[in-house]
């Protein structure tokens, strides 16, 4: 056995026959502590420049938004001091009846609108099972509201129910004439208003439900179908009892995904009644944009987004466990 | 060969001493700027459409290109404020409405302007800034005394209603400014005006949530009565006095001449009551002094060109007058790269030969130089009644020159709106409106114990009345 000295290095050269070479280890160099041979680390390296980005746009803008919200910085007022205020902005909030306010329309508008484009665009996925004549076309024309930029759908509608003038408001206007009737205030009469925008939101998303649910029925097998003919199901079982319970994933995703979009629709309501008339539109999104870009209160704002955040995720969940505990108890 | 080369080259030198000829600056000194390029930031209103007509002129004097940016009136505020407090210098001016000024002065966003204009190197020697009428300017421009921008139009806020239909309703509108046109001989001659079966409604109000703060005001001022004046919404110790009968009666008109308009005027805002005048389904609008040129007096609108008549906002049940005061102004932006390029185009722009010049276009005067001229009695005759009151009557603090008037304002706007729609009385609305505005002073700093608040203005007007020159 050649001894090895301290260096690591032997002070002969090891012969064959000399029994375990007593080389000592070399220093493995950054490439090989970063490269494929060290199979803990590697995968890392080739997922670090995500982990930036998604840490710079992501991590960092929620962190920022943290200490935002334990502050109390007005952007417009410089000159005020600014200092840290703890959980003041969120007290602030849940004791401001606006924020209720902007609430209660938000669940209004998200609840009604996520319900109705729902049972459309399953209504539509369903006849779009059938052999129709021009489906291609059709699919394509059904899908073109979601295609357009919600800025412009808010824009097109709005002109559409322009006072007097719009194309909706002066050929119902001369419908509802017929009766005596004053045209509708659309987009003047708070209760009018909120329908209105959530009609809107309706007629733009609902192509959105419709692909995710064809998709889904797309996926179904036909087995069972075939299995409930055969026992003499009617149409109405095999809907309630086939159709529904296999369609559950689907369904899960295009609710929650639905669910969250729709709870923070900014675009359509601000182009078109920018939160009026009054308040009456003013969701939680086009309050919190009032706060941020009108009025610059940057820490309220952020304690704003914060909530809205939180309970989107709660939101998500809640979804998430029910669909998921029906569709184990299901199977 | 050599003969073809001196040609050319003598034809190449002529022809780039004509580009340098064709680019000469004021002085010296704005030779320097030649080449600058400039952003600045306006909102998309009748009176800037009439100086920009005037851009392509000073870049050829100055050779500095100048790029505007135009935004709808009611965001130019927050496209504005997004840009002054990112500080890129993006824009170098900006345009400044009197209501706004306090808030982006007090913020530091606007450059003091008086040492440019007392630099001859940077100012035409005729600019002659006491030219400009003192209310007018130290309206529009001064905060804390010091002066933060020059005024390129001003005037009162009014009415304007068809001469012919009020004539065939069997009404004569008195002069403006006559104490006779006042709320109830509004009303009853909105309501002579007011033929729905021939189209045309009475009057078109602009009743929408963010435009509040600007055509609800005067009815708030006129339905004061003579010892409540200066304490219209603000007492001598900040703290709100609007909830009080005067507003509950001034909501309560405001809102009565809904009747007058269609079911879903509620969300009108000048764009939308403009059109129904101009297409001659209003029988009257709101107006500003400075829109009439272009919004009612354009020859090219066949349905109300030369058949309208301005006035005044009407007065009160006691007399009591609105002393309006709307303008704007201006400003170099702290953050500009370029502030004394930006000051040539703002002193050009607003010179004496340049308002003149923008007068045919449509612009309105800010010196008493145009007020006076033959020009503007010629081209805008509605003009030089208005001289007096700009003189004397206005009061630059009937919106209240502090940076909690965009939120004061708000304020205003949502509850009466809510009231418009019928969603509250207007005895809630006065109420809320107290509350909330209450809390905004309070936000900031007005009622903190040892404050140091600013000067009452409104109270003493001879504050505006110090010769422009004077400010720092």
């Amino acid at each position: 056995m050649v001894a090895t000295q301290a260096t690591g290095k032997s002070s002969t050269p090891a012969r064959q026959g000399d029994g375990v070479a007593a080389m000592a280890p070399r220093r493995p160099g950054l490439a090989a502590l970063l490269g494929p041979q060290n199979k803990k680390v590697f995968p890392w390296v080739l997922m670090a420049p995500t982990i930036l980005i998604l840490a710079g746009i992501g991590i960092f803008p929620f962190i920022y938004a943290l200490v935002l919200a334990s502050s109390n910085i007005i952007l417009s007022k410089p000159y005020l001091a600014r200092s840290f205020v703890g959980l003041y902005q969120y007290q602030a909030l849940i004791q401001d009846p606006d924020f209720w306010h902007a609430l209660r329309l938000t669940i209004i508008f998200t609840v009604e609108a996520v319900f109705l484009e729902f049972w459309l665009g399953l209504g539509l996925a369903l006849l779009f099972q059938r052999q129709l004549a021009g489906k291609a076309v059709i699919r394509v024309i059904i899908l073109l509201p979601m295609i357009i930029t919600p800025l412009v759908v808010g824009l097109i509608w709005r002109y559409m129910f322009y006072p007097g003038a719009g194309l909706v408001t002066y050929y119902v206007g001369g419908f509802f004439s017929l009766f005596g009737v004053r045209s509708l205030p659309f987009l003047a009469d708070p209760h009018w208003a909120l329908q209105t925008v959530i009609f809107v939101d309706v007629w733009e998303w609902t192509p959105f439900m419709f692909l995710i649910l064809s998709a889904g029925l797309a996926s179904i097998p036909a087995q069972p179908y075939e299995a409930a003919e055969i026992d003499g199901a009617s149409s109405w079982r095999i809907f309630w009892t086939i159709t529904m319970p296999l369609l559950r994933p689907s369904i899960l995703i295009a609710l929650v995904i639905r669910t969250m979009d729709a709870f923070r629709t900014f675009d359509t309501i601000r182009v078109m009644t920018q939160g009026g008339p009054g308040d009456s539109t003013t969701t939680l999104n086009v309050w919190l944009t009032k706060v941020g870009f009108e009025f610059f209160d940057a820490s309220k704002a952020a304690a704003l987004s914060l909530m809205m955040m939180l309970m989107i995720i709660i939101l998500s969940f809640i979804f998430i466990r029910v669909f998921r505990a029906r569709t184990e108890n299901a199977s | 060969m050599t003969r073809l080369k001196t040609i050319l080259g003598g034809v190449a030198l002529a022809a780039l001493l004509a580009g340098t000829g064709l680019a000469f600056a004021e002085t010296d000194y704005q030779k320097k700027f030649q080449g600058t390029e400039l952003n600045v930031l306006a909102p998309s209103m009748p009176q800037f459409g009439a100086i920009w007509k005037l851009v392509p002129q000073f870049e050829k004097e100055y050779g500095i290109k100048v790029h505007v940016d135009e935004t709808p009136f009611d965001q130019t505020r927050e496209k504005t404020l997004v840009d002054m407090q990112q500080g890129t210098g993006r824009y170098d001016v900006f345009a400044v409405d009197v209501m706004w000024l306090a808030e982006f002065a007090a913020a530091g966003f606007l450059e003091p302007v008086k040492k440019y204009v007392d630099d001859p190197k940077l100012t035409e020697a005729d600019f002659e800034l006491n030219d400009f009428l003192p209310r007018i300017l130290s309206g529009t421009g001064v905060f804390n005394d010091t002066l933060y921008n020059i005024p390129m139009g001003a005037g009162p806020v009014g009415t304007t209603f068809r001469k012919d239909l009020a004539a065939a309703a069997g009404v004569t509108i008195p002069a403006k400014f006559d104490a006779k046109f006042n709320t109830d001989f509004m009303r009853d001659m909105i309501k002579k005006m007011h033929k729905p079966e021939n189209g045309v409604i009475g009057f078109a109000n602009v009743p929408a949530r963010w435009f509040w703060g600007v055509t609800y005001l005067p009815y708030l001022y006129a339905f004061q009565k003579p010892d409540t004046v200066g304490n219209e919404y603000i007492g001598p110790d900040w703290k709100i006095t609007i909830n009080n009968q005067h507003t509950i009666d001034s909501i309560d008109y405001y809102v009565s001449l809904k009747q007058y308009m269609p079911a879903d005027g509620a969300s009108w805002g000048i764009g939308e009551a403009t059109s129904a005048y101009q297409s001659g389904k209003a029988a009257g609008v709101w107006n500003y002094q400075d829109f009439i040129a272009g919004f009612f007096e354009d020859p090219k609108m066949k349905d109300i060109a030369g058949k309208s008549v301005h006035v005044h906002t009407p007065a009160g049940p006691d007399g009591v007058q609105d002393p309006w005061f709307g303008s704007w102004g201006l400003s170099v932006s702290v953050a500009s790269k370029q502030k004394e390029a930006a000051w040539t185009f703002i002193q050009w722009m607003t010179s004496k030969q340049q308002q003149l010049a923008a007068l045919k276009y449509g612009a309105g005067p800010t010196r008493h130089s145009t007020f006076k001229s033959e020009e503007l009695a010629k081209v805008a005759p509605w003009w030089p009644s208005s001289y007096q009151f700009m003189l004397k009557q206005t009061n630059p603090d009937e919106r209240v020159r502090i940076p909690e008037w965009a939120e004061i304002s708000d304020i205003m706007g949502l509850q009466g709106n809510r009231v418009w729609i019928g969603e509250i009385s207007s005895k809630e609305a006065a109420a809320n409106m107290e509350k909330d505005m209450t809390a905004a002073m309070k936000k900031g700093g007005y009622y903190t114990a040892g404050a140091k608040l600013p000067k009452q203005a409104w109270r003493d007007l001879s504050y505006y009345d110090r010769k422009p020159s004077e400010w720092k």
